[in-house]
């Protein structure tokens, strides 16, 4: 069992946000969580990271990326603790040529390669949401687990991103909205409503209704 | 409900006014006020400019004070930001930011003399206490990085460079640019009491009445004030205080047993020094604080709270005159020169003018003050008047237009920027009083020229005391209008 939640309720200002949810993800699963804003994916996601900080890249929703500085920057902020203070400074000012060479590879992979020097403020949504994906390939980790990283990507861009994820990572807990990404490249998928769980199935066992089910809970309309 | 706290506030603070008015003395004591302003206003017609080069020295010595000591201050101001949260620190930066400088300058006078040294402490004191401050508010501001991405491992400063001085490096630099501003008159206003900067020029033109000379040296005053982004530019900075670290060489009167005899002997409280009993102790005290503290803060509150209406109407009064929605792009053009004008002059230089005008009374430091807080906040609120996108079928009558659609809309950020200027408001008031009105700057200045430096400690204590009191008020009456979210961002650059 890698990854195990146990009847666990969280709330935020007397809202129940996550309602004893129990879910074990054993390690080499790619998993995908579903489900319309405010259902408590991110809530989940955040929990689990607190649960694993040590081995498990993590990318929030909102992204957390410093606009002022470049795409390079950014990306090399996750190994600022492999490298004393001074070096870091020192790649500040002017990048090392040595770390560009380790950074470029990885913005190659994900089509941003010709953004490497571009400060982070000019960048498109989905340009932005790549070079968090890239910040979190390059720390390394096991575990990825990301909130709507690909919501911007057009359909071309979201398929090859998707492969270097599946590739890079181990395990993958990702939130999704779009159900077809969600059934095609992933183990399993978990269908969340208010704060539960609707729906836990391997992907080669959903049923056409549950399809539907997983629509309709993606759905921000209902 | 919040137009109805509004109210409440905007009531209640008048309701202080009136009471304040009953007590101010707003009599005219010059004999013939209107041959003074004749003559004033004269002195435009008798500009020499063939005078500029003799003011060269001034100009430069002016600006290099400034700029070294904004650069002091900036640094300071960085390490004060970094450890704000310790409340010793906030409580001395608090206090220290509380004095102004020309109080700090008249202090320091007494030490070291006349020379570069005291106008460099006399600005670097407030001013670091203050950028600390504001410095600490926008790195707050700009701690969003998620705590989940910070490395436990990689060093806090790493971190602090990465995540954190880049976003907020644009807003900090502009905000120095600001504060160099502010620096600029402050170092002016300086001459005064005696430094050789432009202030010094201007206070002997002012006494001989050579209002021509006055006119030239404000105008230059105001070309030194609107040229300086094109002067001091990133690539011009670096050279230019190179420069002034050269320049300013006038440190003679350094004299470090001045400054031991100042801690040890000069203001620890006469009857102790004299080794006098408590009961003596408690007379010497009581009565400087029955003669001197109480009319001292009474004057001093009756100043401000009158001068803060008077602000605040003016700010109304004035915003339309640069509005686009009130005025044609001439007339607009024309209010945005006036109240930058109004808003260059320190309220000192202001408050000189108009004392000579009107002699020693509250009436001309109240106009001074509120015609130079008034043009601030009249020229921020006419901006966000101009932004404001009204529905095209709004009402074309101009009073129906301000009452109805413009001023509500705004009124919000008005009082925040009203009760923004309030401590500074305070603070000028109090200094005003060098210039004879009996508020606590009358006292300190009184107790400096008897040489009594125990007493002006006091006072000192008791005036920093009383800004920080306003400014807690200010805080709350914010707080309880829930301003302080929507305007943080801009406000804090420009006020």
């Amino acid at each position: 069992m890698f990854i195990k939640l146990d009847n666990e309720t969280i709330s935020y200002k007397d809202k129940i946000v996550l309602n004893s949810i129990s879910l074990s993800i054993n390690e080499g699963e790619k998993v995908a969580l579903l489900g319309k804003s405010g259902s408590g994916k991110s809530t989940l996601l955040k929990r689990l990271y607190e649960l694993h900080p040590q081995n498990s890249s993590y990318i929030p929703q909102e992204l957390g990326l410093v606009n002022a500085l470049s795409v390079f920057h950014n990306v090399y902020i996750s190994n600022l603790d492999k490298h004393s203070t001074f070096y870091n400074i020192r790649n500040l000012i002017k990048p090392a040529q040595k770390e560009i060479d380790i950074i470029h590879p990885i913005l190659d992979e994900l089509y941003i390669h010709d953004l490497v020097f571009k400060k982070c403020g000019e960048l498109s949504g989905g340009q932005k949401q790549r070079t968090a994906i890239a910040r979190a390939i390059l720390q390394d980790n096991a575990i990825l687990l990301a909130d709507e990283p690909i919501s911007a990507l057009d359909e071309f861009v979201t398929k090859k991103v998707l492969n270097s994820i599946v590739n890079k990572f181990e395990t993958i807990v990702c939130a999704l909205h779009n159900v077809d990404v969600a059934l095609e490249y992933y183990d399993r998928v978990i269908g969340i409503k208010d704060g539960q769980i609707i729906l836990d199935k391997q992907c080669n066992q959903i049923t056409a209704e549950d399809t539907n089910q997983l629509y309709h809970v993606c759905d921000d309309q209902f | 409900m919040t137009s109805s706290k509004n109210l409440n506030v905007t009531l209640a603070f008048l309701g202080v006014f009136l009471l304040c008015a009953f007590f101010a003395d707003f009599s005219i004591t010059t004999l013939d006020p209107i041959s003074e302003m004749k003559n004033f206003f004269g002195g435009v017609l008798q500009i020499d400019i063939l005078k500029t080069p003799i003011y060269f020295d001034a100009v430069v010595n002016t600006i290099c004070i400034a700029m070294v000591a904004i650069f002091i201050s900036a640094i300071l101001g960085f390490f004060f930001a970094l450890y704000f949260h310790y409340t010793a620190v906030r409580i001395s930066l608090a206090f220290t930011r509380a004095i102004h400088e020309l109080f700090w300058a008249l202090i320091f006078l007494q030490i070291f003399g006349l020379n570069t040294l005291t106008a460099l402490l006399a600005i670097v004191i407030p001013y670091s206490a203050t950028l600390g401050k504001v410095y600490s508010e926008i790195l707050e501001e700009y701690d969003v990085f998620p705590k989940e991405l910070q490395s436990r491992k990689a060093s806090k400063v790493s971190i602090f460079l990465f995540t954190k001085l880049p976003d907020a490096m644009p807003h900090l630099i502009s905000y120095t640019m600001y504060r160099f501003e502010c620096a600029l008159k402050s170092t002016a206003v300086l001459g005064f009491v005696g430094l050789t900067t432009l202030g010094y020029y201007l206070h002997g033109s002012f006494m001989q009445g050579f209002y021509g000379e006055v006119w030239l040296l404000l105008i230059i005053f105001y070309l030194i004030i609107i040229t300086l982004k094109y002067w001091f530019t990133k690539y011009s900075a670096p050279f230019l205080l190179l420069f002034s670290f050269f320049y300013l060489d006038d440190f003679s009167g350094f004299n470090i047993d001045n400054l031991i005899r100042f801690l040890t002997f000069d203001i620890i409280p006469s009857p102790i020094r004299k080794e006098q009993s408590l009961s003596e102790t408690y007379f010497w005290f009581e009565n400087i604080f029955a003669n001197e503290i109480m009319p001292g803060i009474l004057n001093t509150i009756v100043l401000t709270q009158v001068s803060l209406i008077v602000t605040a109407l003016i700010a109304l009064l004035s915003f339309p005159l640069i509005s686009r929605k009130f005025v044609s792009r001439p007339s607009a053009m024309g209010g945005n020169i006036l109240l930058v004008v109004l808003r260059s002059t320190p309220e000192y230089i202001l408050a000189y003018l108009f004392l000579q005008i009107w002699g020693p009374s509250m009436f001309p430091a109240v106009i001074a003050l509120a015609l130079h807080n008034g043009a601030i906040i009249g020229h921020i609120m006419g901006h966000q008047s101009n932004e404001l996108i009204l529905r095209p079928d709004a009402t074309k009558k101009k009073i129906e237009l301000y009452t109805y659609e413009v001023c509500p809309r705004i009124y919000g950020s008005f009082l925040a920027f009203l009760f923004y200027r309030w401590e500074v408001i305070m603070r000028e008031s109090a200094i005003l009083g060098i210039l004879g009105i009996a508020t606590l700057g009358f006292f300190i200045d009184s107790a400096i020229a008897d040489i009594r430096l125990d007493k002006v400690v006091i006072l000192l204590i008791f005036t920093a005391s009383l800004n920080i009191l306003v400014d807690f008020i200010s805080r709350k009456v914010r707080n309880y209008l829930r301003l302080d979210t929507t305007i943080k961002n801009d406000c804090s650059c420009t006020i």
